[in-house]
């Protein structure tokens, strides 16, 4: 029971650390910058684009689509740079030195970005429907709510995986970027999934954010929760696959970290 | 002189070009970020028929050059300071801004690659025809809007360095000037409000009638009147430049604060 309480603790202390570690040397405006108008912006192009290209009997198609993913600029670049960052702010020795349980470490890098996500998309969505580009008049706000959140884990567990390849590649940032705007093209934001190419819907559907994507769609447009439970299990299903990944890639490169002496080799 | 300040833009030029070539986010921002806009931009717009082809590879490409010039000119007296290297080339005899000119020429024509490798996209994976109607027309274009590119990226280093709470706006002005600009959709869909804000931006002018070349609707007047109005927006962002140059070499050697952030 003690040892539960310690873990959780650590949990909790790295969450909360790592968070403001990442966020609060910034300037408010930086802070605000990153989280309301780069998102505002992404979403408006992309759904004026999708305008443009099908009509405005489609923007929410494209609406929800982008608010949903924005939720990965905290799950990719805020938890990526969570893990991968202990190594730049040359802390990854005393991180691995100690005997901390490493799942607690690992896992709570990630929990803050979670809700940060959260909160992003909700904004994305109240911007969509201040523009009056979506419609909530028939959506199940718990269901909207449960389809947000995970999709939000799923995210933020790649961006654990992500973060362990930070802790040995200089070229984060070009990884980090990359997979954001692959998300854009491949989870069906703005490209129906079903109309892109085989190979590639085998791609979309092993990333996250497909599914959420689909079944937040589902939902605003009026379906129960009980009719996205597939969605959304499959969603929950591959963010527990990344999470595991995530986690055994980090103690296997510990483990080489260790035993070849390059924890701060740049 | 002027040799010896043409020697100093090839030097700063190539070092610059050199680095970024290497570098693994100009990369992504130069050709893969284009390409992943363009494969979007395909998806939507392929129902609207094989003429739109060469808009998006035109608009994505210009997308790729602002992004690339946002980041690289942007960032090109700022690095210098995060390198600890700022009041030495603010000490050269070689005025400052010819250093910059040199760095920004530089991130300049690699963002040109943006435009190629939407280009070849469309052409190759797509197969969409991407001739260009008015070649010599949208050669022209093309010119005079790198010259207004650049002198727009000589305005962005020494405002980034002189205020910081604009370069923390850096990521968050990508996407207002692809929309304001009208890179993949016409600014028609945007509220009449917004129209100002286009006009003061060259690379409207320089997407609009590097579009009407490549589909052959650009009739004189409109070249006269686009790149008129791209070389006029050109002086005055370097008008500006001059200004802060100014300022910023006062901060250098009056204040000595150049070096804080």
């Amino acid at each position: 029971m003690r040892r539960l309480i310690i873990n959780l603790q650590l949990f909790w202390q790295g969450a909360v650390l790592s968070y403001r570690a990442l966020f609060t040397w910034l300037r408010p405006t930086t802070f605000i910058a990153s989280m309301i108008f780069f998102p505002l912006g992404q979403i408006m192009f992309f759904t004026l684009l999708g305008i443009y290209a099908t009509g405005a009997q489609n923007a929410s198609f494209f609406l929800i689509g982008n608010a949903m993913q924005i939720t990965a600029s905290s799950g990719i670049f805020g938890v990526t740079m969570a893990v991968g960052g202990e190594r730049w702010a040359g802390t990854l020795m005393y991180l691995f030195g100690s005997p901390a349980n490493r799942l607690a470490i690992f896992t709570g890098r990630a929990m803050v970005h979670v809700l940060n996500g959260f909160v992003e998309v909700l904004m994305g969505l109240a911007w969509g429907w201040l523009l009056g580009w979506v419609d909530f008049s028939r959506t199940d706000p718990l269901a909207l709510g449960l389809t947000i959140l995970i999709a939000t884990f799923s995210t933020a567990a790649m961006g654990l995986l992500l973060g362990c390849l930070g802790l040995i590649t200089l070229n984060i940032m070009f990884i980090n970027n990359l997979i954001y705007f692959l998300l854009l093209l491949f989870s069906g934001a703005n490209v129906p999934v079903t109309s892109l190419p085989w190979w590639m819907q085998y791609i979309s559907w092993a990333l996250p954010l497909t599914r959420g994507i689909q079944a937040a769609r589902n939902v605003v447009g009026g379906a129960p929760l009980t009719q996205v439970i597939d969605l959304l299990a499959g969603e929950l299903l591959i963010g527990v696959i990344y999470l595991v990944a995530g986690y055994s890639l980090f103690r296997v490169f510990e483990a080489e970290a260790k035993r070849r002496g390059t924890l701060e080799a740049f | 002189m002027f040799l010896k300040y043409t020697r100093a833009v090839f030097a700063a030029f190539k070092m610059s070009y050199l680095s970024l070539v290497m570098d693994g986010f100009f990369i992504f921002a130069t050709l893969l970020m284009p390409l992943i806009y363009a494969l979007i931009a395909f998806g939507l717009l392929r129902d609207k028929g094989a003429n739109y082809g060469i808009y998006v590879a035109i608009g994505s490409g210009l997308a790729g050059l602002w992004s690339t010039l946002l980041f690289g000119s942007g960032n090109a007296i700022t690095s210098e300071r995060w390198t600890g290297t700022l009041e030495n080339i603010a000490a050269l005899p070689t005025p400052l801004w010819v250093i910059v000119f040199g760095k920004t020429l530089a991130s300049t024509m690699q963002s040109l690659l943006s435009m190629i490798a939407s280009y070849l996209l469309g052409w190759l994976v797509f197969g969409y025809p991407l001739g260009i109607a008015q070649p010599l027309e949208f050669f022209v274009v093309l010119s005079v809007g790198i010259v207004s590119f650049v002198a727009f990226g000589l305005m962005l280093a020494p405002a980034f360095l002189l205020n910081p709470q604009i370069q923390q706006f850096q990521n968050a002005m990508e996407y207002p000037v692809y929309i304001l600009c009208g890179f993949l959709f016409p600014v028609a869909l945007l509220p009449f409000w917004t129209t100002p804000f286009s006009y003061i931006l060259s690379p409207f002018w320089t997407a609009r009638a590097l579009q009407s070349a490549a589909g052959g609707t650009l009739t004189l007047d409109q070249l006269g009147v686009d790149c008129a109005m791209i070389l006029l927006l050109g002086v005055i962002y370097l008008g500006i430049a001059a200004l802060l140059f100014r300022i910023v070499l006062h901060k250098a050697r009056v204040d000595a604060t150049l070096g804080l952030q």
